[in-house]
């Protein structure tokens, strides 16, 4: 990054480069495009494929309208209704996995630093790996349908949701808590008194966030065979109906966009 | 004022018990149309149907039992042709990580690519730096239509065009980087340092250049450190896409899974795992550098 020298100095070479900035930073520019290149060689990215490739994806667009239901919309409607329900059902799966998760890894609650440590650094290895690989193992285990769907969401989510679940405990203010365990309540009332308030609505909309975020993925697990809209798409898109997939595509967008509304309302009114 | 005490005291008891009511009522109506919905959920998505043996919970034991690789301690550093050997369970691994590089390299070229559109759009809808507003708003709903869109749905067509290979996914990662970094640069955009521009105008520079010396100095190093962030994501996106057929460890994913290799899958989810863990440690080290210098430190 030569552009961006500390302060004072900035000024000038902006304008008017020293030599040897000015060579060093070519040569690592040069260096960049080169390894960016070969790259692009080695994925065998040619012009003539990107060309052949992009006249037919324009008879594919041109295809798009019109878009048409295929005289089938009932259908659609219902994959679309099972794709939320698969979402919804994931993230509820999710955060009842998610919730004791989170109590181990919240350093007010095991205060021990090398488990701490441990078991976050575990959340994280399987933070990377996306719903689509767990739902490709799901299928295979227990057969084409939104169950596998289901699965591999709640998978996919409970590393995510565990460590934010976590963060949330370990940020919440103790006074609160102390101020109940003063009063001499008993522990369960400690926490339903002290702590809950303060938590519950942090949480509350983070899942509500996750459940945006799954509505999203759930609408992709079809393609591999999970059920719901994304099967519905695969099947068009493999018989050349294009002007069907932009309907789908068309009416999932809304859809979408109508539950990132109601979802932001209602975080609007948690927070 | 001729109520007495009593009377404050009633008007403020039937407030407070309309006010409870009000509120059980409607927490009561909540809690129903929540658990409504959760129940018609896992009903529609088969959770506890019977007909594939009920027991979700047990299915899941069973599986994961099935992924585990049979190894065994005195032979684990044996020749491949051993069964029970580590080199039997990774039987395939210079394929594996030839396939691992190539999802390493869409990564690199799709946040490239998709970064530099990325400024690009973010440069033609800022406010403070693109004043005609059709121009703005065209740009930021055609970004906005590029997130929504799923990627894997963008992906499917896009080999149905160019064919089962890398460039798909290339191309598919490449737009979805461009609608989501699109958004946050214009943001960074929007809040630069207003005083740099004008002592720039005052120069007389002309749009270009002040892009060139009033934004871009301001701006890279928070670019960078959420082009590197995005790198992270795309990773993961590229190991995923080649389950469709866009080139890169997906493709491998998917074919231990067509052959029931349940403990090959396994072993290339390790790999899979092990590289975005390596290349997030990487990639965080050079973002905190990065905000480091943002903040005018070392």
């Amino acid at each position: 990054m030569t552009l961006v020298a500390p302060g004072g100095d900035t000024a000038p070479p902006a304008v008017h480069s020293p030599w040897p900035g000015l060579i060093r930073g070519t040569f690592a520019t040069a260096a960049c495009l080169a390894a960016l290149a070969a790259m692009m060689i080695d994925l065998k990215m040619a012009p003539e494929t990107l060309l052949s490739g992009s006249s037919k994806l324009g008879r594919f667009i041109a295809s798009m309208v019109p878009p048409s239901d295929g005289g089938d919309s009932l259908r659609i409607l219902r994959s679309l209704a099972e794709t939320f329900a698969m979402a919804v059902a994931g993230t509820a799966l999710a955060i009842v996995a998610a919730l004791p998760l989170g109590l181990l890894g919240a350093k007010t609650i095991v205060s021990n630093g090398m488990l701490h440590f441990l078991f976050r650094r575990c959340l994280d290895i399987f933070r990377g790996v996306p719903a689509l690989v767990w739902a490709l193992i799901f299928i295979s285990a227990f057969g084409l349908g939104p169950f596998a769907g289901v699965v591999a969401l709640a998978f996919a989510d409970i590393p995510n949701l565990a460590k934010l679940f976590a963060e949330t405990l370990e940020n919440c203010d103790r006074g609160p808590v102390e101020g109940a365990r003063a009063s001499g309540v008993s522990k369960i009332l400690e926490i339903r008194f002290g702590l809950v308030p303060q938590v519950a609505p942090v949480l509350a909309s983070q899942c509500l966030y996750y459940l945006e975020s799954n509505f999203r993925h759930a609408a992709v697990l079809g393609i591999v065979g999970a059920g719901g809209i994304g099967f519905e798409l695969d099947e068009r898109i493999r018989i050349f109906a294009f002007d069907q997939v932009a309907y789908i595509v068309l009416l999932y967008m809304l859809c979408v966009a109508a539950l990132d509304f109601v979802s932001r309302q209602l975080r609007a009114r948690l927070a | 004022m001729s109520a007495g005490p009593n009377s404050v005291v009633e008007t403020f008891e039937l407030a407070r018990r309309r006010a409870l009511r009000h509120q059980w009522l409607q927490s009561g109506l909540g809690l129903l149309v929540f658990s409504l919905i959760l129940g018609v959920s896992f009903q529609r998505s088969q959770l506890f149907s019977s007909e594939i043996g009920g027991d979700p919970l047990g299915r899941i034991g069973e599986f994961l039992v099935r992924m585990t690789p049979s190894l065994h301690g005195e032979v684990l550093f044996e020749s491949r042709s051993t069964p029970g050997s580590l080199a039997s369970w990774y039987y395939d691994l210079p394929v594996w990580l030839a396939a691992i590089w190539q999802t390493i390299e869409m990564a690199i070229i799709a946040t490239v690519l998709g970064s530099l559109g990325a400024v690009i759009a973010s440069l033609l809808c800022a406010s403070n730096l693109m004043p005609w507003r059709p121009v703005r708003f065209i740009v930021r709903r055609s970004l906005e239509v590029t997130r929504t869109m799923p990627d894997l749905v963008l992906a499917l067509i896009l080999v149905a065009a160019f064919g089962v290979g890398p460039l798909p996914g290339v191309i598919t990662l490449s737009i979805s980087t461009m609608g989501g970094l699109g958004k946050l640069f214009a943001e960074i955009n929007e809040e630069v340092d207003p005083r740099q521009l004008e002592a720039l105008d005052a120069a007389g520079a002309g749009t270009l250049n002040k892009i060139r010396y009033g934004v871009l100095p301001q701006v890279l190093p928070a670019y960078a450190s959420y082009g590197l962030l995005r790198l992270e994501g795309n990773l993961a996106a590229a190991g995923a896409l080649g389950i469709v057929g866009a080139g890169g460890i997906g493709l491998e994913l998917q074919r231990a899974i067509t052959y029931t290799e349940y403990n090959t899958y396994l072993a290339i989810l390790i790999l899979m795992v092990s590289m975005i863990f390596l290349i997030d440690l990487l990639s965080e080290t050079i973002r905190h550098r990065l905000i480091r210098l943002d903040e005018g430190g070392q």
